[in-house]
């Protein structure tokens, strides 16, 4: 049914002109800078370092290298975040329509919300996680980068400034939740199993761990609710028609909201924390990535093809 | 600088010799005065703990501070030489180092040693028995073994039970301060962990005992509360950490009660720490979620782990201490190379001048420009004589036999001997100053 509403009205270009830009731009030096691609890359690199961090402390089991990762991620932030902005100037809309697009800002949003935690929780082994994940996430945004891509005209909404930054930013929360559960995983099996290793020493408690995860959750999961009633919302009033509910990235996202008001349940009324609380806060991020990573694979307004 | 270190420790000699060699602390003074007048020694200092006894000295010979050690206590020769070890120059330094640094240690990494040092170093120096070469060596040990502390995790990981279960309880829990500990069986083991927990937060501690005066005693001692041993079950629920140490022949706590506790606690996680042997708490109690249960040799195994840990990082730690020892001796040696260089210089100069001044009759009629041509030719043959012997000091500055090589140009020249930096005063000046960790040039 995507394909009937793109049949119905082609989407318009920006790029043949750029209107917004000056031409003769181009052939400014800090035009070409500012680029990006070039931006994108640089983070990418930078975030490079994060990932070596992550790769050597798993290695080396011992907690190594964290604050030169830590502003190697600061400096990747800055300039994927300007990318971010340069990309708005270019399309003069909010970039979140394209996969690798709405790949950036979840990597950028990640980062400010890495050290939000940081500084409540202070767990560098966060990172471990966080840091691989940031990189890939540029890493695709790099691959998918295309400078005709153009907003839909079926996005072209207000709704998309509420809609898109409110998923994205519970998926980072979500993200988060999901890290922690893992770090929780390891630690418990660590102290189960009793066979010490010097990397659990450095891993925080089970508490702090349980803790976390508990709280990003309460947070991711209301922005992801809020996010899919924008939705909800949006297709209403655009009109989509009857069936804009069986979009594929609806109905998953709907299940992953499910697994998530599952968790909540049981940990608010059976009490549940540590291990089981845990796994199902993995099951549930399975259920973001299909809906997030997954939806080049379906149909839809959520194709973010053109 | 001429050191000599002479020493037994628990290496080396069993306590019935160790505890004939120590130096009680109250007698520490007099046996250094001692020591400094027999031994002719011009710096001393004496290390006593139970684990070892140290002489080091600057200035006389192993075998005088030997007959020093056999007088003193009224010991025959024959009964202590052979635990004995004796050690000189750099193999001293070397192991002043590694002593500081708890190398070699009997617990490797333990912390006392540094502290015990520190103070055997004050007694010495209020005594006034230490100069310029044992302080520059002592402060020089206090750096190093603050860089092994820092630089290696050779003190990092938990050695006993008590401290293994305290570190285990901060993997499991954010903060000990606010919670709860319950010991069952007031036994020493239980009170020693239970001390550690309530040192590091721990808030409350409940004690309960089959003979319920025991617990009442023991719940004295830490502020805590006695429980009688019918009712212990009722509380078992308010307890964070649970320390079991019974004499009973049967599990105290099995599977079953365990899962009343945890569902009492709404998940909350417990750790059971069983001590006893036999055990008193089932093992199929690990199995339940959120529960966490060590037996004794569970700790032993995390002690085990820790020990290797800190064994790797002891390899890492000689290697701190190799780099040291070298550079230390380096600094040390070119103390005493570079002021006789300045001395032997400052001596011919001086040789100069008076001939110079000696001839300075013979050479009235001499014109202003005829003087100064005397001047510079005496000047210039100073330099090349000079030009060799100096090359060759200097070169010898960071060699091990530099001190020799200085005392023979010293005897060569005819400079009186200096015994350090502080010896040549007068001289330069430039050598003059005690600062121990900047070599003099």
């Amino acid at each position: 049914m995507g394909g009937r509403v793109r049949g119905e009205e082609k989407f318009f270009t920006l790029h043949p002109a750029l209107p917004l830009l000056p031409q003769k731009s181009v052939h400014f030096p800090y035009a070409i800078i500012f680029r990006m691609l070039t931006l994108l890359r640089l983070a990418l690199g930078l975030y490079f370092l994060g990932l070596t961090h992550s790769v050597l402390t798993v290695l080396r089991r011992r907690e190594t290298f964290f604050w030169p990762a830590a502003f190697a991620m600061i400096a990747g932030f800055i300039c994927q975040a300007t990318a971010i902005g340069y990309r708005a100037y270019e399309l003069q809309s909010f970039p979140v329509t394209q996969l690798y697009e709405s790949f950036s800002l979840f990597a950028a949003l990640a980062v400010p919300v890495f050290f939000i935690v940081y500084l409540k929780y202070r767990i560098p082994s966060l990172g471990v996680f966080a840091f691989p994940m940031i990189f890939l996430m540029t890493f695709m945004a790099n691959m998918g980068y295309d400078q005709s891509d153009a907003i839909p005209a079926v996005l072209m909404s207000h709704w998309l400034y509420i809609h898109a930054p409110l998923v994205i930013l519970g998926y980072v929360a979500l993200f988060i939740a999901v890290s922690a559960a893992v770090l929780y995983l390891v630690q418990e099996h660590e102290l189960k199993s009793k066979r010490p290793r010097m990397l659990y020493q450095r891993f925080p408690s089970l508490e702090v761990c349980d803790d976390l995860a508990y709280r990003s959750l309460a947070i991711g999961f209301p922005l992801m609710t809020l996010g899919m009633i924008s939705g909800v919302l949006w297709a209403h009033m655009a009109n989509w028609g009857p069936q804009w509910e069986l979009d594929t990235k609806v109905l998953l996202s709907f299940f992953t909201w499910l697994i998530y008001l599952l968790l909540i349940h049981y940990r608010l009324i059976a009490g549940w924390r540590g291990k089981k609380a845990a796994y199902l806060a993995i099951a549930g991020f399975v259920g973001v990535l299909a809906t997030f990573v997954g939806s080049t694979y379906y149909s839809g307004f959520h194709t973010f093809t053109q | 600088m001429q050191l000599a270190l002479i020493g037994v420790s628990h290496k080396t000699a069993p306590v019935e010799i160790r505890e004939r060699l120590a130096f009680p602390s109250e007698k520490m003074r007099a046996a250094l005065e001692a020591l400094m007048e027999r031994a002719k020694a011009g710096e001393a200092m004496i290390l006593s703990t139970c684990n070892r006894v140290e002489i080091v000295a600057e200035g006389p010979s192993d075998e005088l501070i030997r007959q020093f050690l056999y007088e003193y206590h009224r010991i025959g020769a024959e009964a202590v030489s052979d635990h004995l070890y004796c050690l000189q120059n750099a193999d001293a330094i070397r192991h002043v180092f590694r002593v500081t640094s708890s190398l070699d240690s009997m617990m490797i990494g333990e912390p006392q040693i540094l502290g015990q040092v520190k103070e055997a170093f004050r007694i010495a120096n209020d005594a006034g028995t230490i100069g310029t070469n044992l302080s520059a060596l002592m402060n020089r040990a206090f750096a190093v073994a603050k860089r092994v502390r820092s630089e290696t995790g050779i003190s990092q990981s938990a050695v006993s039970v008590s401290y293994a279960a305290v570190e285990l309880a901060r993997q499991i829990f954010r903060d000990l301060t606010g919670k709860t500990v319950m010991i069952i069986g007031a036994s020493k083991m239980g009170e020693l962990a239970a001390r550690h927990l309530k040192r590091n937060g721990v808030s409350s501690v409940l004690v309960t005992n089959r003979t319920f005066e025991k617990a009442v005693e023991v719940a004295k001692v830490f502020d805590g509360a006695a429980i009688p041993f019918e009712h212990f079950t009722d509380h078992i629920d308010r307890a964070d950490i649970v320390i079991s140490s019974t004499g009973a022949p049967h599990f105290v706590i099995t599977k079953p009660m365990a899962e009343r506790i945890i569902k009492h606690r709404k998940n909350k996680p417990v750790f059971f720490i069983d001590i006893a042997v036999p055990r008193d708490i089932d093992p199929a109690v690990n199995e339940i979620d959120n529960v966490f249960l060590y037996d004794i040799d569970d700790l032993q195994q995390v002690i085990d782990a820790n020990l290797k840990e800190r064994l790797k990082e002891a390899h890492r730690a000689e290697e701190i201490i190799d780099g040291e020892v070298q550079a230390f001796c380096t600094r040390m040696q070119s103390r005493e190379v570079v002021p006789t260089i300045v001395e032997m210089r400052a001596s011919v100069e001086k040789q100069r001048h008076e001939e110079i001044e000696r001839y300075r009759k013979k050479m009235k009629d001499f014109t202003p420009e005829q003087v100064a041509i005397v001047d510079q030719i005496t000047e210039s043959l100073v330099n090349k004589i000079l030009h060799n012997p100096i090359t060759q000091l200097k070169g010898m500055a960071h060699d091990p036999r530099g001190a020799d090589f200085a005392e023979t140009a010293r005897k060569l020249f005819n400079i009186k001997p200096s015994s350090g930096p502080s010896g040549s005063e007068g001289t330069t000046g430039s050598t003059g100053r005690s600062s121990d960790d900047e070599p003099p040039v």
